[in-house]
């Protein structure tokens, strides 16, 4: 079978609505909205407590929302769960150690009633020298790319990863999203959360930032660093007085150090044209974007002094 | 409900224990050639006149299968404990199909002790019964595992991967040693007997020793491993709903 050619499934992919989760005295998801279209690549982002876990858990049916609707192509969780629309790899979730590699993705296959051969998934998660390794033999990277096979043999329409690579090296890091693109290349919709700001930037079309529970941002990655000021400008400019740089149209903020300035700038280009003309003896000028890491900073500082 | 990838899978990997096969397996049968060189040719002292291999040889036939059974089930602990539970809760599986399989393979890996055992009886110690004797001492026995599959599935439910080693062969000696599976049930004090008479281990060995001696009759060994079926098949039931409904 060209798993290429299976159909996709149309309709939304995701619909989260109103999504509320306590623990206790401890509010994990605090009324998130999320609707992912088929085909989308979503980073879903945010520091250590900011309830991707739990959001993803309750996208998963794995715990039940306090309120809210969740919807996967219009199926409940667990339907979407139990008719293989939706695969799934963990955070913590181990392997059972006695069984070889073959044996759990083909297993796991055989619970499908459509699943991929497992000799072609084993291909695509890079695990096929180890496929007749047990699974205690593993090492982490393996490990997670086993996981990933059986999150992909059921051929489902939506993957959902919780941190995918964490425990993964660099090199096995790539080969893993090298991986991920072969799917989402036939047009699969993939969710995955992750704190490597360079995973969300390179491989998500859309970054969905979350805090204390929230979604505080969402938005193409270009746009979300847009959200945050987008870009810098330095330049070298001896003497220069920084309250008449901070007052440059177009910049947030400015620093002096020594020779080198650097303004934050909400639109680079008006400060730096306008650097240019107040001080001509400016040079060296070099305008860079904010990174996803800076942006991301920036936007949850800012909820912290709220 | 019954998934016969899964259930294949668990019997795999059971099977591949070697820790599992030495419990189950090789110690029933070391232990049966060793007592029956100790007591075996002793004379026997009763009526009836019974040959003491035969129910030595059914005596550890039924431990092993006991073993066997409850070790499967227990393992339950572990793999909720490590979460590939969880991980299989994202897949097609249920949890009824999940536990039928742990269920049916904790009575699949006690089928080679079943025959094995007898197997070495004949072989070694001459051991010869009816046909009839031989399906009440092997079938009966193996059928008679079905509550402890389900009692390792209740403890599996219920104990955690770090406790469940000590508990479940704890479990096991207390069963073995008051159900009269270790050392013959005439021995024991007469209170210890009558409390062996509530244990399914003491019924489980009756299956087949009924087959030789009378001691009880087949049927209450039926009905009373039947409501020990009922009662600890209900337990993991309601175990199973209150984990599911947590969520």
């Amino acid at each position: 079978m060209d798993v290429g050619m299976t159909p996709v499934r149309v309709g939304t992919a995701i619909t989260l609505r109103g999504l509320r989760k306590r623990y206790g005295d401890v509010v994990a998801v605090d009324g998130v909205d999320l609707v992912v279209a088929p085909g989308e690549v979503v980073a879903l982002l945010g520091p250590n407590g900011a309830g991707k876990s739990t959001t993803i858990d309750m996208l998963l049916g794995l715990t039940a929302p306090d309120d809210g609707d969740v919807s996967v192509f219009g199926l409940a969780p667990h339907e979407a769960v139990t008719r293989g629309v939706v695969g799934a790899m963990l955070q913590e979730a181990a392997l059972p150690e006695d069984a070889t590699v073959a044996e759990v993705v083909g297993m796991v296959g055989s619970l499908h009633d459509d699943p991929l051969p497992t000799a072609e998934v084993l291909r695509r998660s890079g695990i096929v020298d180890v496929a007749n390794r047990r699974c205690a033999k593993l090492s982490g990277g393996q490990r997670q790319r086993t996981r990933f096979a059986i999150a992909l043999v059921g051929n489902p329409d939506l993957l959902v990863l919780d941190e995918p690579t964490t425990a993964m090296d660099v090199s096995a890091r790539k080969e893993f999203w090298t991986s991920m693109r072969e799917f989402t290349d036939q047009g699969r919709t993939v969710l995955f959360a992750t704190h490597y700001l360079e995973e969300a930037e390179e491989f998500a079309d859309r970054v969905v930032l979350m805090r204390g529970g929230k979604i505080v941002a969402d938005g193409t990655v270009a746009a979300v660093r847009e959200a945050a000021s987008g870009r810098t400008v330095r330049a070298t400019l001896p003497g220069a007085d920084r309250e008449r740089l901070a007052a440059l149209p177009g910049v947030t903020a400015a620093s002096v150090r020594g020779d080198r300035i650097e303004l934050v700038c909400t639109d680079a280009d008006a400060a730096a044209r306008a650097l240019l003309i107040e001080f001509p003896r400016a040079k060296d000028l070099e305008v860079s974007s904010v990174g996803l890491e800076a942006a991301f900073l920036a936007l949850t500082s800012e909820q912290e002094q709220r | 409900m019954i998934h016969t990838g899964y259930l294949v899978f668990e019997l795999r990997r059971t099977m591949r224990s070697t820790r599992f096969l030495v419990f189950t397996v090789a110690f029933p049968i070391v232990l049966f050639v060793f007592f029956s060189q100790l007591f075996g040719n002793d004379t026997p002292d009763n009526a009836a006149g019974i040959d003491y291999h035969s129910v030595i040889m059914i005596n550890m036939t039924a431990w092993g299968a006991m073993s066997a059974a409850l070790y499967s089930g227990a393992r339950v602990a572990v793999e909720r404990g490590s979460g590939w539970q969880r991980q299989l809760r994202l897949t097609p599986l249920s949890g009824v199909g999940y536990l039928t399989g742990k269920g049916l393979s904790g009575l699949g890996v006690a089928l080679p002790v079943v025959i094995l055992v007898p197997l070495v009886a004949i072989t070694t110690q001459g051991v010869r019964l009816s046909g009839a004797q031989w399906v009440q001492a092997t079938v009966g026995i193996w059928l008679a595992a079905i509550p402890f599959a389900l009692l390792g599935l209740l403890l599996g439910q219920l104990g955690t991967s770090d406790s469940m080693q000590s508990i479940t062969s704890m479990l096991m000696m207390v069963l073995a040693i008051l159900g009269g599976l270790w050392v013959p049930i005439e021995v024991l004090p007469d209170w210890m007997h009558q409390l062996a008479r509530v244990l399914p281990s003491y019924w489980m060995s009756q299956v087949g020793r009924s087959a030789v001696d009378h001691h009880e009759a087949l049927s209450s060994c039926a009905l009373v491993l039947a409501v020990w079926t009922v009662v600890l098949g209900g337990l993991v039931a309601l175990r199973y709903r209150r984990d599911s409904a947590r969520g």
